[in-house]
């Protein structure tokens, strides 16, 4: 297979021989390793280490790919999005930075609104679904290092395929319906969350996220109790997260505990520090440019019926499906683009512009080989994906068009 | 405050019409990681310092980097990350670190860099 290991990977799944993977027990408890297959996936990072076990299963969780068992770090395979536009609670990904706890109280859970406001408020659950109306919206939920696997200079950080996204029905009230009962300060700059996840050790900094007034007041920003039609799952986020449409999930709080209303800049870690895109173009060579935090998504698009190296049938029609998303603006078009030639895609039913579109095309007949083919995406905003990727030190905000090969029988 | 009266209404509405959300206790319980390590000279320094709070993928999923950014990812996790780790053990986990990717390398020679990503 000579393709670049594109679209996440070949996402085939093998059994491989413990063998592989020379398995020893810490703390002198020794492993006399029986030979059991276990299940695992190739993500086709370049370079390697591509394969991650397929276990173990968590609950809630159907079979996903396990970056990391604690804290939770699991990824959806490719093959999930090739079964509907909605990737269903079981198979969703999930990310946590820190520790979380494992059982929540709801009688007890509070959710405070403090800082530039003129009431601070300590709400039960109840409080806050009753706060105004309820409004559901279908939407991707990406983590900002989406794909950071596949970067090319690697680079180091939870080593994801493309797999690290879903698509959610998500109920809850408007956002700004909340922080109205607490009266937002005129000069409010942005509004930080915060969940009951903690660091381990102390002094380490908490994963509280914050966004602009202006974002925090649109009409799609949400504190969420239910993802497809179901409340919460705990790995996600029971009782409440934030939900903000189009843009990347950092900011999509999890188990939210506190809202803090700021009048200036955000100086904690995981906006000042970390979760930082160079504010222009860098080669693996520059160092200290300027950063702005990563905020809107760019439009991505995946083929989702085939894997990079499948076989094709010569002289016969071939139907190439996928999914894709606009980012923080509608889905305009998709193009399969290859070697010399671009086609037309048709999109499938539109389920709101922040959330995943079908898209396929049939060739009419299968000639030679399809070398590195790719699904184009571009949204109302203009954004085309790119042909190269636009690299960055963190491997933020990939969107480089996905490429797979596929052979002739 | 004229949005007052506005607000006032948009809020019983809320309660008035909107169905009742059940919030009910909760509870998982998540798999317990083994921390399974390749075996190598180290091992036991990286068990003792670094497994406490994260799983070993962290470490061996990387791609491969070079000593000096293994000594530089140690060191923003006792920085940034307030991570107990005792200084003096800190040469024997880069040992570690850097043996297990140059076994797992095999043919591959890539270098990766040090993102700083938090995610």
């Amino acid at each position: 297979m000579s393709g670049k290991p594109g679209a996440g990977g070949s996402g085939r799944v093998s059994d491989h021989r413990l063998t592989r993977r020379v398995v020893l027990a810490g703390a002198g408890t020794a492993l006399a390793a029986p030979a059991l297959a276990q299940k695992l996936i190739d993500l086709g990072l370049p370079g390697g280490p591509s394969e991650r076990l397929l276990e173990p299963r968590f609950p809630g969780k159907g079979e996903m790919i396990v970056q990391r068992i604690r804290p939770p770090v699991l990824e959806t395979p490719m093959a999930v999005f090739d079964q509907g536009t909605i990737t269903p609670n079981d198979r969703f990904f999930v990310r946590w930075n820190w520790d979380f706890p494992t059982r929540i109280n709801a009688a007890a859970h509070r959710v405070t609104l403090g800082g530039a406001v003129a009431r601070p408020l300590s709400l039960p659950l109840d409080e806050i679904a009753g706060a105004g109306e309820h409004v559901e919206v279908v939407a991707i939920n990406q983590c900002a290092g989406n794909g950071r696997g596949l970067s090319d200079p690697r680079v180091t950080g939870t080593q994801w395929g493309n797999g690290a996204m879903g698509n959610a029905r998500w109920t809850g009230v408007r956002l700004r319906d909340v922080l109205e009962q607490a009266g937002v300060a005129s000069d409010a700059a942005r509004v930080r969350f915060s969940g009951l996840d903690v660091p381990m050790a102390d002094g380490a900094p908490q994963f509280i996220k914050s966004i602009p007034i202006d974002i925090a007041r649109r009409d799609d920003v949400l504190i969420a109790w239910a993802m497809n039609g179901e409340p919460l799952p705990v790995m996600h986020g029971y009782p409440l997260r934030i939900v903000v449409p189009g843009w990347f999930s950092t900011y999509w709080v999890k188990m939210l505990s506190a809202i803090e209303v700021l009048t200036g800049d955000d100086e904690s870690y995981y906006v000042a520090k970390s979760y930082r895109i160079p504010a222009d173009p860098v080669t693996p060579k520059d160092k200290d440019f300027a950063t702005v935090p990563i905020s809107a998504m760019p439009p991505r698009a995946f083929i989702t019926s085939h894997a990079d190296g499948d076989a094709i049938a010569l002289g016969a029609p071939l139907t190439l499906r996928g999914i894709a998303m606009g980012g923080d603006a509608a889905l305009s078009k998709v193009d399969l683009v290859g070697k010399g030639f671009e086609a037309p895609c048709t999109l499938g039913p539109d389920e709101g512009q922040y959330a995943f579109r079908r898209w396929s095309v049939t060739l009419p007949q299968v000639t030679s080989d399809l070398i590195a083919i790719g699904a184009r995406a571009a949204n109302v905003g203009g954004e085309v994906q790119p042909s190269s990727l636009a690299w960055n030190p963190s491997g933020y905000a990939r969107n480089v068009i996905e490429r797979i090969t596929l052979r002739v029988l | 405050m004229k949005r007052w009266p506005i607000l006032l209404l948009i809020a019983l509405g809320g309660c008035n019409s909107e169905p009742e959300v059940v919030f009910a206790d909760a509870e998982i319980t998540l798999p317990v990681d083994p921390a399974t390590l390749p075996p190598g000279p180290g091992m036991e320094a990286v068990l003792a310092n670094c497994t406490g709070c994260h799983s070993p993928s962290t470490m061996l999923q990387q791609p491969r980097i070079s000593r000096e950014k293994w000594q530089s990812l140690i060191g923003k996790m006792i920085e940034v990350y307030k991570a107990p780790v005792d200084k003096q053990a800190i040469p024997e986990i880069v040992d570690y670190l850097v043996g297990v990717q140059t076994a797992q390398a095999g043919s591959s020679d890539g270098a990766g860099q040090d993102s700083g990503a938090g995610n």
